[in-house]
């Protein structure tokens, strides 16, 4: 009893919450876009909310190397911020990367549909971080980082 | 990411003795109460009202110009208009254009302006724990924006040793073991200048709001008010609290929330005659309850198939909507032959007989007897003659045009 649901808490937080950026104006050309360190497309919507799934996946770069993280939420810890990232660093090739990924998100039936999102994230900070070699522009409004 | 524990453990701090026992506390009912954001919204903004001293325009304001002091003579007085003493005094008691301009679009504001709004106490109350619930679940305080990486739990309570704490430094401390401190550092760092006028009345910088300590003697606590709690009327706020010995001592195993709020099933030993409020939904995890087997086996299959509405054509024109209207008119077209046709009209009543006979399909006859018309009014009646006729066949009244 009295678990907060997840739909329930997105009734709350979809309108209006710290992460969500709104631009281009007030109807229907405005886009939606969501910061949280686990919203692998960065939309915001329920599937992909970081904030209303008990199960989410991060995928962000990792520290001055170019590792790659990914992480994932135990759903027994929702209790506990400080313990809920399940977190691996990967400093392997593409191809092995988006194998570990896939495996953690489909096949161990976590995420299923995420599958996507989360292999397009995967390429994305991968290029990202190769652009970082050369030095990359410092930007605002980044994602917080996840876990220590 | 939210779930709710029924245990709650006490964060140990240092210094904090190990003679005293750090059993979990059970959760306060107050944090399942339900959750409302608009009811937490009008209450903040009535009560934040509340504080606010009244100010004005100054009465005299606009009205001080030197246009004012000329001195007027009720009557014009007797002077040649050449003069200049007739142009002195030619318009009376002008005041300053802004002045007029003023008064005709917007009147002086007044102190006697309502500014403070009266809220009843059982929606106010009902916000405080909404608001109070809301701050035990780790999504909404992430998304008011608190930074809570590293906090080890929610609901976060903290040992009373805490309470002792004297200087800033060790009170640092504290957070750091706690987790909180990201989340402080954030709002240390946010101070900025206020845009705007406010600057002028000595509210000149803004800060983000870091968690919210709440120590004591709750009831008497002012940091469970609302304005605090629902901050920038979000809820949500990072709420630390203090496990207070005196918590264990008088209540046994209630902790004090329980005492103030009440339980659900016992009314608030506090607040005279207030019960917590109930929320509409008890179980309010929609996916849960339509997935459940109780909902599935009761309910239909998925109907996959779309039945769109379609376009209704013509069957004078369209061939094909004739056609499956009467399907008749195909095998008419294409398998009769004239010879046939005509051999058909020449077998006559006869093969419809053979027909009949050798479809084996039921056909009743039932032959009519004509019953004389008592009336003018050219209606005939029949009546069935043959009595093995299983349908029911009324007598029937068949009247001529």
């Amino acid at each position: 009893m009295a678990t907060v649901p997840g739909p329930l808490i997105w009734e709350i937080v979809k309108k209006n919450n710290s992460f969500l950026v709104k631009q281009f104006g007030n109807s229907t050309a405005m886009v939606q876009f969501s910061k949280e360190p686990n919203n692998l497309y960065n939309v915001n919507s329920y599937k992909h909310s970081g904030l209303a799934n008990k199960k989410s996946v991060t995928i962000q770069g990792g520290g001055k190397d170019l590792s790659v993280v990914l992480a994932t939420t135990k759903t027994k810890k929702q209790n506990k911020p400080g313990s809920l990232h399940h977190r691996s660093a990967m400093k392997k090739e593409f191809r092995k990367m988006a194998k570990v990924v896939i495996n953690q998100v489909t096949d161990n039936y976590y995420r299923p549909d995420l599958t996507r999102a989360a292999l397009a994230r995967l390429s994305a900070v991968h290029r990202s971080l190769k652009v970082a070699k050369s030095g990359a522009k410092k930007r605002n409004r980044q994602a917080v980082k996840v876990g220590k | 990411m939210a779930a709710v524990r029924p245990l709650v453990t006490v964060q140990p701090l240092e210094g904090h003795m190990a003679t005293n026992a750090l059993a979990g506390v059970p959760r306060p009912d107050v944090l399942k109460a339900p959750m409302r954001p608009d009811v937490v919204r009008f209450v903040h903004a009535s009560l934040s009202r509340n504080s606010r001293q009244p100010c004005a325009v100054s009465k005299h304001a606009g009205h001080q110009t030197s246009a004012e002091s000329c001195g007027v003579p009720a009557a014009p007085s007797p002077v040649s208009p050449a003069s200049p003493a007739a142009e002195h005094t030619a318009p009376a008691r002008v005041p300053s254009a802004t002045c007029a301009a003023a008064a005709v679009c917007s009147p002086p504001t007044k102190t006697w302006r309502r500014w403070h709004r009266h809220v009843n106490v059982n929606i106010r109350r009902y916000a405080t724990a909404s608001a109070l619930a809301a701050s035990a679940v780790p999504s909404l305080v992430l998304a008011r924006g608190h930074r809570i990486e590293s906090v080890p739990e929610f609901l976060l309570v903290v040992s009373d040793t805490a309470e002792g704490v004297e200087k800033t430094a060790s009170a640092i401390k504290i957070l750091k073991q706690v987790g909180a401190v990201p989340d402080a550092e954030k709002a240390r760092d946010s101070q900025g200048i206020r845009p705007g006028m406010r600057k002028m009345r000595n509210r000149g910088y803004i800060f983000r709001m870091g968690p919210l300590i709440v120590y004591g003697n709750i009831p008497m606590s002012s940091a469970l008010n609302l304005v605090e709690l629902a901050s920038g009327d979000h809820i949500d706020r990072l709420v630390i609290l203090t496990y207070h010995p005196y918590t264990l001592k008088l209540y046994g195993e209630n902790p004090k929330l329980n005492s103030m709020f009440g339980t659900f099933d016992k009314s608030s030993e506090k607040k005279k005659g207030y019960v917590l409020l109930r929320s509409k939904m008890h179980n309010a995890d929609l996916s849960m309850i339509i997935n459940s087997d109780e909902v599935q086996l009761v309910v239909q299959p998925i109907k996959k198939d779309v039945k769109r509405h379609t376009l209704k054509r013509n069957p004078l024109k369209n061939l094909y909507t004739l056609l499956k209207l009467n399907p008749y008119l195909d095998k008419k077209r294409t398998q009769l032959p004239k010879e046939e046709a005509a051999a058909i009209k020449a077998a006559g009543p006869a093969r419809y007989k053979t027909m009949i006979s050798d479809s084996e399909c039921l056909v009743f006859s039932i032959s009519f007897t004509f019953i004389e018309s008592t009336s003018d009014d050219h209606r005939m009646q029949v009546e069935p003659t043959e009595s093995q006729c299983p349908v029911h066949v009324r007598r029937i009244t068949l009247t001529t045009a």
